[in-house]
């Protein structure tokens, strides 16, 4: 099969009749795909830049590849946040060359041209040869993306000036930003240090893995093992583990909040800074974690706040960002690379006001199973990279997603048992669409 | 207890028959080399200070007590620790050790490490610097911390950190 003839006709398969979902692997692994999806599904959705708390101060900015393109995320001396393109107007430069700092001005180390913190061309280091009104229009002063919004502190930016609002566009994934950034007295606050790595695997593989439930029990078989290990000798902790692993896939679901975004909540007791309590954390914990679930209730009323504290959250919004609200939350952001190379970069994320004690828990929770040396990404990550390694020998050309599909309604906002694929059917049928033109995401 | 004074000797023989345990993927008995009370942490590339950065407020990649340092270690002998299975090869290179600095029976010791890891087809490398905090208990060498501060601004090259460094 030429590579060529899959772009065009569809890489999805459904059957409603007989309930099958099918995704063709060329989806994961070819070229002329995946220079199709940087045009546009990076190029038309709104992509994650960045968290309102990494600019603390005016003149604070971080740089970053966001769908394939290096900018500057920065709030300027002014006060106004911005993304402006790391590239130097005159003859295209890196401006900036560290990942993260604080900035009075950017200097071209090339010709020396200086702009200001808000991307205005201040100074061309020189008085000789430019006309005068070279910069009357401003087509000099480093170029900001098209679009850039924020929702509830979240930054993301969109590359075409067209784009529905970044607020449309999260459709019901709102509620989840809003559950995330309710369990914040003051504000949620991104943590010092990072996870940054490389996976050998299609992107949307990671995104699949991020809130697949269905495996949970196959790839993470020594997670639960180091779990009983720990527990040994304290028979109610032993007997929590075993329940919940018999209760995984029957508590909780998955839910497709439209547009391709996709939720796992499931019901496992892991302990969560916000707010669930577990013996092992003792009675001094207690206290602080009934008070934050009381304020809970006081802000959200006693449904929403145990829906908030008891329920693990794997959040997928399209086409590449992950927040797992699980035993610690984390903001993931999955940056392609290529058909088969991705770069993840994740951060722990936690309400400012956190005690010490809490924010510990939180961040050894986060370590022991997450990131590049966990007792669990790491396992998920192989399972990526088996993936793409034998799709590329193989002459089988279609991935089997049907757990669950063929129920009533519309599949971009379908729900299922925690083990079925119905989030993943939804993300896919939105990358079909937009793959054929059929979804354009403008106004 | 001067007699119990560690030596740069010491910690060198003492570092060595740590890595030859991993490079054999002796992982339990590398695990027994830890006090109780110990440590073994990696720090974040993009970890701020990374001699004095807390797990307990930066996030780390590796902050492991003794219940992980030991779960870490048997995790790595079963077959279903996917992302070391089959396993990798390994081969730690340790240089530079010093005693930067010492009491009776303790001792700071520094060392430069680069261990490279072959998975498959592929061989990477992790490079950076150690940071021992060595015991004497009932005779016996142990480590209380083991920090390990790699020269890397992320793992761009390596993928993940599945091995013991």
């Amino acid at each position: 099969m030429t590579l060529h003839a899959s772009v065009g006709r569809s890489l999805v398969h459904m059957d409603r009749e007989r309930k099958t979902f099918r995704v063709n692997r060329d989806a994961y692994k070819s070229p002329e795909v995946f220079e199709r999806e940087m045009a546009l599904v990076f190029g038309k959705c709104w992509l994650y830049l960045g968290h309102q708390s990494e600019l603390q101060k005016n003149g604070d900015f971080v740089s970053r590849r966001v769908g394939g393109r290096d900018l500057i995320f920065i709030r300027g001396r002014d006060g106004n946040i911005s993304a402006l393109y790391n590239n130097c107007t005159h003859r295209g430069a890196r401006i900036c060359r560290e990942r993260k700092g604080s900035a009075k001005n950017f200097a071209c180390p090339y010709h020396g041209w200086i702009f200001n913190t808000s991307g205005k061309l201040v100074s061309m280091n020189t008085v000789h040869g430019f006309p005068e009104d070279i910069n009357a229009n401003g087509r000099l002063d480093l170029r900001a993306v098209a679009r850039l919004e924020n929702y509830r502190g979240f930054y993301f930016v969109n590359y075409n000036p067209n784009a529905i609002s970044l607020h449309d566009y999260l459709d019901e994934a709102r509620g989840a930003f809003d559950n995330l950034c309710d369990q914040a007295e003051t504000e949620l606050v991104i943590l010092p240090g990072e996870h940054s790595y490389t996976v050998k695997a299609n992107y949307k593989l990671m995104a699949e893995n991020s809130y697949d439930g269905y495996h949970l029990t196959s790839v993470h078989g020594t997670y639960f093992d180091f779990l009983r290990d720990r527990a040994a000798g304290n028979p109610a902790a032993l007997a929590q583990i075993e329940s919940t692993i018999k209760d995984y896939f029957t508590s909780g679901r998955t839910r497709s909040l439209g547009k391709g975004h996709g939720i796992l909540e499931s019901m496992v007791p892991t302990g969560r800074p916000v707010a669930q309590w577990i013996p092992l954390w003792g009675p001094e914990l207690k206290k602080e974690i009934d008070a934050k679930r009381a304020y809970l209730e006081a802000k959200v009323g006693k449904e929403k706040a145990d829906y908030i504290a008891e329920t693990q959250k794997n959040l997928v919004i399209f086409p590449n960002l992950v927040i797992n609200d699980i035993l610690a939350a984390t903001v993931r952001v999955i940056e392609p690379e290529g058909p088969g190379f991705m770069r993840v970069t994740a951060w722990a994320i936690g309400p400012k006001e956190e005690s010490a004690k809490l924010r510990e828990i939180r961040l050894d929770n986060f370590v022991s199973f997450l990131g590049p040396a966990g007792f669990g990404s790491p396992d998920d990550i192989e399972m990526l990279e088996i993936c793409q390694a034998a799709n590329a020998h193989s002459p089988i050309e279609w991935s089997e997603m049907s757990k669950g599909f063929g129920v009533e309604g519309d599949p971009l906002y379908a729900t299922g048992r925690p083990d079925d694929e119905n989030h993943m059917q939804s993300y896919w049928i939105q990358w079909d669409r937009i793959m054929r033109g059929i979804e354009t995401l403008e106004i | 207890m001067s007699n119990c004074m560690i030596t740069r000797l010491d910690a060198e023989d003492f570092i060595i028959a740590e890595a030859e345990l991993l490079d054999e993927w002796r992982m339990p008995e590398w695990a027994k080399l830890f006090t109780k009370d110990a440590v073994y942490e990696v720090t974040s590339p993009a970890s701020p200070t990374p001699l004095t950065d807390e797990p307990e407020s930066t996030l780390f990649l590796i902050a492991d007590r003794i219940d992980r340092i030991e779960g870490r270690a048997n995790r790595l002998m079963k077959a279903g620790t996917h992302a070391e299975f089959p396993r990798s090869k390994t081969r730690h290179l340790v240089t530079n050790i010093r005693v930067r600095e010492r009491s009776d029976g303790e001792a700071g010791v520094r060392a430069n490490f680069a261990v490279y890891r072959t998975k498959e087809d592929t061989t990477t490398v992790y490079m950076g610097e150690y940071h021992y905090r060595l015991v004497r208990e009932a005779e016996e060498l142990k480590i209380r911390q083991k920090r390990c501060i790699l020269d890397v601004n992320s793992l761009y090259d390596q993928g993940r950190l599945t091995i013991i460094l």
